[in-house]
């Protein structure tokens, strides 16, 4: 089925799936099918920062009076949190938007990724401050042996899912003979994939963001680098919001309150689910190796980070209802909490008091009693 | 009102018409694991055992049947929690 960027067919998107369905055609948010994505969304907005707003100048010499070995540390960490939010500044819409049926996901989705490229932003502001040639760490992204291994990993699904889709809209479900090669399209199979790809983004957003936010955390505990921590506290908040969606979906998904196809799909994916956590959190514990092939830092250690990294994956599977794997209980970083908590992160002071402020918002339910007071 | 909130069966205390549950409880000194503070991270989600709460913000995290989120609520009554 072609994609149309207005579906000329009259449809109830209440009664549409997530994905899948007609394709969108009136942004209309006065009803959902699911309220939460219109929830996620005013939330995200409210939650509007812009990386300029944090000052770093006390990062550079921070940065400056940094061990060779703490530099490569802090470089790394930052080169891997690029990778991760290129990818997903532009992932969700490519991968997505294209079969999306429901008017405030698809707004979602957009809200979702936009957020994602602040967070690009921001470390190209970062990134500035501390070096003099940025092209140095930039280029290092493409090139890093180690980095580009990450990379694999983190698009594979999604690349997959893309192909996919690509060969889904144009050739429609059946056999067909490509480049030569026979290549066989249906719905169910692409399905499939939308569950394991939405299981990844989650991975990603749930394991390997936070392994690399403890990194960032762990210089400002010993009062450098501050200036980055504030700005890594700001895409905290982002990323724990999006993580919320993500689980929103695989739950949707699976419980049955969206596509009836997904359940038995969700249950069949379960253990290839299981394998995409365990297989992020042995990269993760491979990365901490690299991390540190230098030496360590006051506070943070290959060892330790590996077993926030057990901590944290076991968390998040609980998150899905799934089991533990690793038999690490409790957080090995408990000064993480601290920085997650985002209700002091400040931005601008006057918007920075409680997370859930509201730029010019309105309380728009009325009913008979808000017109007592009036006379005429 | 004089809502006695009852923990793990071990500890209890009374609500005094704090915001949330949450600083109900970190007023009264009891341990709770938190994060976002807005109802979008689910690290202070409890089982509620017992009892009724109403909503003062919402979840944006899915709950199961039961759970609640101690940052999100306040005690409609006396209400048993298990952390």
């Amino acid at each position: 089925m072609a994609y149309s960027t207005f579906n000329r067919v009259k449809n109830d998107a209440l009664k549409e799936p997530m994905f899948f369905g007609q394709n969108v055609n009136v942004a209309r948010y006065d009803q959902q099918r699911h309220a939460i994505f219109e929830k996620l969304i005013e939330k995200q907005l409210s939650f509007f920062w812009r990386p300029e707003e944090v000052d770093l100048s006390t990062d550079r010499k921070d940065f400056m009076a940094m061990a060779e070995h703490e530099r490569h540390i802090f470089l790394s960490n930052l080169k891997y949190q690029t990778l991760l939010d290129s990818v997903q500044g532009r992932s969700p819409n490519v991968a997505f938007l294209p079969v999306v049926s429901l008017p405030e996901l698809e707004t979602w989705l957009e809200t979702w990724s936009f957020s994602e490229t602040i967070h690009s932003r921001s470390y190209t502001h970062i990134i500035r401050n501390v070096v003099d040639d940025p092209s140095i760490v930039f280029d290092d992204i493409v090139d890093n042996p180690e980095i580009v291994k990450r990379a694999e990993t983190v698009t594979r699904y999604y690349d997959a899912f893309i192909e996919m889709c690509s060969q889904y809209s144009l050739f429609g479900e059946g056999t067909h003979q490509l480049n030569g090669e026979e290549v066989v399209v249906s719905l169910g199979a692409l399905k499939r994939q939308l569950y394991l790809t939405i299981a990844s983004v989650n991975v990603l957003e749930a394991v390997r963001f936070y392994v690399s936010f403890a990194c960032s955390f762990a210089f400002a505990e010993r009062a450098i680098m501050e200036g980055n921590a504030k700005v890594i506290k700001l895409i905290a908040r982002d990323e724990a919001l999006h993580l919320a969606g993500t689980q929103h979906m695989l739950n949707l998904m699976a419980n049955g309150q969206d596509d009836p196809d997904m359940v038995v799909i969700a249950s069949s994916c379960k253990n290839e689910v299981i394998e995409i956590f365990r297989e992020a959190a042995e990269q993760e514990r491979e990365w901490a190796q690299y991390l540190f092939k230098d030496g360590s830092m006051i506070g943070l250690n290959a060892e330790i980070l590996s077993n926030y990294v057990d901590y944290i994956t076991n968390v998040r599977m609980r998150g899905l209802g799934l089991d533990e794997i690793f038999e690490t209980r409790t957080n090995p970083l408990p000064w993480m909490n601290a920085w997650l908590v985002s209700d002091n992160v400040q931005v601008a002071p006057q918007e920075a008091e409680i997370s859930s402020y509201l730029v010019g918002a309105i309380d728009s339910d009325m009913d008979g009693a808000d017109f007592d007071d009036f006379d005429l | 009102m004089g809502a006695t909130v009852t923990v793990n069966e071990a500890q209890s205390f009374d609500y005094g018409e704090e915001f949330s549950l949450l600083d109900s409880m970190e007023e009264h000194h009891i341990p709770v694991t938190y994060n976002c503070r807005g109802g979008y991270c689910g690290r202070c989600k409890v089982q509620l055992t017992q009892g009724k709460v109403n909503w003062v913000q919402d979840s944006l995290v899915p709950l199961e049947e039961g759970e609640i989120l101690v940052c999100c609520c306040v005690p409609d009554g006396s209400i048993s929690l298990a952390t």
